[in-house]
């Protein structure tokens, strides 16, 4: 998937960004990122969602040992060597140092300290109960305090309301990207383009989301229903390529990018001017019951998710799905749990693909031929 | 490696520590059959909360069978009669006397401790693998798995800690995938220590002595958990006296790599104090009495001029035939890892000290000071712990799928470079024994420098 259109769109609608004077705070893009609190201080949330190749894995290596996640080695290759359709990462003025894994946390501190972008923190308990939540929101006061320090001024709470709700509705939309009848990979680039725009892009979103709607795009019927778990396609990467090559077509994003981030919508009613609008982002994070980053539980979230998924699909359309489980190669968190993964939900007769793969190009013979076979399986 | 033997037959309590290592399966198997004890599976050193909610926490490779030599098992049975001191100043004195069958006999068994060890961690390591853990894990990530595959199903609960690690964290929670059988205690530490941070573990660690209650049906009081602080501190200060007063002093009671060696051996078995804290603290309070009598006699080696390498991180998995190597080079291993990872530091026990809040705060301090919430923090940690050994070279393991600690050493190298002015060279490292040559030939070019 060449994504070089969008890339080259994205650095110009940065770069205007840049000239009304917001400044850009990048992040690995995991869930629990209070993208809300950013927009509401006046700066423009990144989210680092770029997919890899050779030569950013390698240029990683002075830096981290080759047995670092291919995603958190491609990230600092895009630093390091600054592709031409990535010239918008000069444009970047901070970056978070989080602890979604601790790959997070290595590659956010490198680039920040080697290629001089200064950091903040926002950190995660790793368990989801009602100390976790005390503690995430200690994490966004004080994350609050540090855009204060920079912008010299206090974040209003109804800035950060407004931000809820900008967001919140954006969410609501970008979950009917879901339904819509069109191929994985058009689902897809809408995925990536408001993921990368965020609410600015709602207005495109919508009209395209109906257009969509009046004249549902046709997708071919011999092809197999897949739904894709796991590690995210970020922009810039084949994979979906490879499984619309081999026959598949990816009906549901089970990731970072796709439901993970839209499952955090948060109820209307909820949203109350009159409460601390950092609760609401606390209850946010207490719903992100399906983001890998938490313990001891995703595992059991996970299945019984895709399960009902599975359940509800074949009774509703009436196919079969197929469960791939993307895993970009030292992955803790979905690689650790690729083998429980599949095994569980193989005993309740959903069949799954592990397909574990870094971002060379070298490797994608082999990974056609195994896709191709699940498929052909999938009969 | 008979040298090393031969010294380390002069310390009846590395005997005492090794053979409780190697014979946990005989005692563990008492303690809950017969005894009726719950059993606690704990992995890095957090015994301390099953310590005192009355379990017994194991380090679950100490449940396996070890080969270990039958005479190991006379010397045991031997000293359960006579005392470990006379079995061991027995063996001395046939050793001495020239009797070489025996001295050899006793070489292998303490030769074999380390070895026998380290075969079942390898053990651990395949059965890892074939049951679906990916290889591109760390070596102690697939050790634990492969420990739990085949033995932790006999414990009654496993007690888990979250660190900074996401790769550890993950397979805390996939325990109750392989074993659905034992109970799963938490204690979430909160990354930084920030707002009231402290109360929230605090309460942390109340919640997961409550499942402790559940699980014994007694209560855990203060005077429980400070009781067992007591011998914890014990244990910490021996151990740190060891790593400071005699393993950065000029003399040593041994050979360095027979010292290097018994380090190794407290490493391992600091994590669950061979299931006994009480008969752990007497065992290294003794060791450490034993080796500052033996340097007050004069008895061991001087050790001035050889270089300091102080090797790092070895708990998660190293080369353990570096010390050997280093030691043919002319330099000293020294071992310190718990201590840099702040895991020695003391737990207040005053009558008017909140435990579980001293506690806490002692987990905040690991985490922020000692293996940290980032690189930056867990780089400083490696630097004081090599100011502090007065080390002149540091050798770094860096292990295959490590992604926590290993990735930190290009940011270590510019410091230690920098600020200690000291040579600094990484090894890296995925299963015991694989690259002996290759570790001995990066070994030597680094020794070189010394010279």
């Amino acid at each position: 998937m060449d994504d070089s259109s969008l890339l080259s769109e994205f650095t110009l609608f940065l770069k205007e960004k840049k000239q009304e004077g917001i400044k850009v705070i990048a992040y690995l893009a995991h869930d629990n990122i209070p993208e809300e609190l950013i927009d509401a201080a006046g700066f423009f949330p990144l989210r680092l969602i770029f997919g890899g190749n050779d030569e950013l894995m390698d240029a990683s290596h002075d830096f981290l040992p080759p047995s670092t996640c291919a995603f958190a080695q491609s990230c600092i290759g895009l630093f390091s060597v600054k592709p031409n359709d990535y010239k918008f990462l000069e444009m970047v003025d901070y970056i978070i140092v989080s602890n979604h894994c601790v790959s997070d946390i290595c590659v956010s501190e490198i680039i920040s300290k080697y290629f001089n972008i200064p950091r903040l923190n926002f950190y995660v308990s790793y368990t989801i109960n009602e100390n976790s939540l005390k503690y995430f929101k200690l994490e966004l006061q004080d994350f609050r305090n540090q855009l204060e320090v920079i912008i010299d001024r206090k974040i209003s709470d109804d800035d950060i309301h407004n931000s809820i709700l900008k967001f919140n509705n954006f969410k609501k939309k970008f979950l009917e990207i879901n339904e819509l009848e069109m191929l994985g990979s058009e689902k897809l680039k809408l995925i990536h383009k408001s993921m990368l725009f965020g609410p600015d892009f709602l207005h495109d979103l919508e009209n395209l989301i109906q257009k969509v709607k009046n004249a549902p795009q046709s997708v071919s019927n011999t092809s197999k229903d897949v739904l894709l778990t796991g590690c995210s396609i970020f922009i810039n990467d084949n994979m979906i390529d490879l499984i619309e090559e081999g026959g598949g077509n990816i009906v549901f994003f089970d990731t970072w990018i796709g439901n993970h981030y839209y499952s955090q919508i948060i109820e209307s009613n909820l949203i109350d001017r009159e409460n601390d609008p950092l609760d609401v982002l606390v209850l946010r994070f207490k719903n992100n019951i399906y983001g890998d980053h938490s313990v001891p539980d995703f595992l059991e979230q996970k299945v019984s998710f895709i399960q009902k998924y599975f359940e509800n699909y074949k009774k509703n359309k009436g196919r079969k799905l197929g469960v791939i489980n993307h895993i970009i190669k030292f992955c803790d968190h979905i690689s650790l749990m690729s083998s429980f993964l599949k095994e569980t939900l193989q005993e309740k007769g959903i069949q799954v693909l592990n397909v574990e793969r870094d971002y060379s190009r070298a490797n994608r013979g082999q990974l056609s031929t195994r896709i191709e076979a699940y498929l052909e399986m999938m009969k | 490696m008979s040298l090393i033997a031969d010294e380390i037959i002069q310390f009846s309590s590395v005997l005492r520590i090794a053979y409780n290592l190697l014979t946990g399966r005989n005692y563990l198997k008492r303690k809950k059959f017969r005894e009726k004890e719950i059993l606690v599976a704990v992995t890095l050193p957090f015994s301390d909360l099953p310590f005192a909610a009355g379990t017994i926490p194991v380090f679950p490779i100490r449940m396996h069978q070890f080969e270990i030599s039958q005479y190991l098992t006379y010397l045991g049975s031997a000293s359960s009669i006579f005392g470990w001191n006379t079995v061991s100043n027995f063996l001395g004195f046939i050793r001495n006397l020239g009797i070489n069958e025996v001295s050899k006999i006793v070489d292998n068994i303490i030769e074999d401790v380390i070895d026998i060890i380290n075969k079942k961690y390898n053990e651990m390591y395949d059965i890892g693998i074939e049951n679906g853990i990916s290889s591109d894990f760390c070596y102690g990530l697939k050790s634990l798995i492969g420990m739990h595959v085949t033995k932790g199903s006999n414990v009654n609960a496993c007690f888990n800690v979250t660190i900074r690690c996401s790769a550890y964290n993950k397979y805390l929670e996939s325990l109750k995938a392989i074993n659905q059988g034992p109970k799963q205690i938490w204690v979430d530490i909160p990354p930084r220590n920030i707002g009231n941070a402290i109360e929230l573990l605090t309460e942390n660690i109340s919640t997961a002595l409550n499942e402790f209650e559940k699980l014994t049906g007694n209560n855990v009081t203060d005077n429980d958990l400070r009781n067992h602080f007591k011998i914890g501190n014990q244990v910490k200060r021996s151990y740190k006296n060891i790593i400071y007063d005699i393993s950065a002093s000029d003399f040593y009671p041994c050979n360095p790599a027979t010292f290097s060696e018994i380090m190794a051996l407290l490493s391992i078995t600091f994590q669950d104090y061979n299931s006994n804290a009480a008969r752990y603290r007497d065992n290294i309070v003794s060791l450490e009495k034993e080796m500052r009598e033996r340097i007050r006699k004069g008895i061991g080696m001087d050790v001035s001029k050889m270089p300091r390498i102080f090797v790092t991180p070895m708990f998660g998995g190293w080369e353990p035939k570096s010390h050997e190597i280093i030691y043919e080079l002319g330099g000293r291993a020294l071992y310190a890892d718990w201590e840099l990872l702040k895991l020695l530091e003391e737990i207040p026990t005053g009558p008017h000290t909140n435990p579980s809040e001293e506690y806490a705060r002692f987990l905040m301090r690991a985490t922020e000071t000692g293996i940290g919430c980032d690189n930056e923090k867990l780089t400083d940690s490696y630097l004081r712990m090599a100011s502090d050994l007065n080390a002149d070279g540091l050798i770094f393991f860096q292990l295959f799928g490590c992604h926590s600690i290993s990735n930190c050493y290009t940011m270590l190298r510019e410091k230690v470079r920098r600020e200690l002015e000291i040579p600094i060279t990484a090894i890296t490292f995925n299963k015991i024994g694989e690259n002996v040559e290759q570790v001995k030939t990066r070994l030597g070019a680094f020794m070189e420098m010394f010279k």
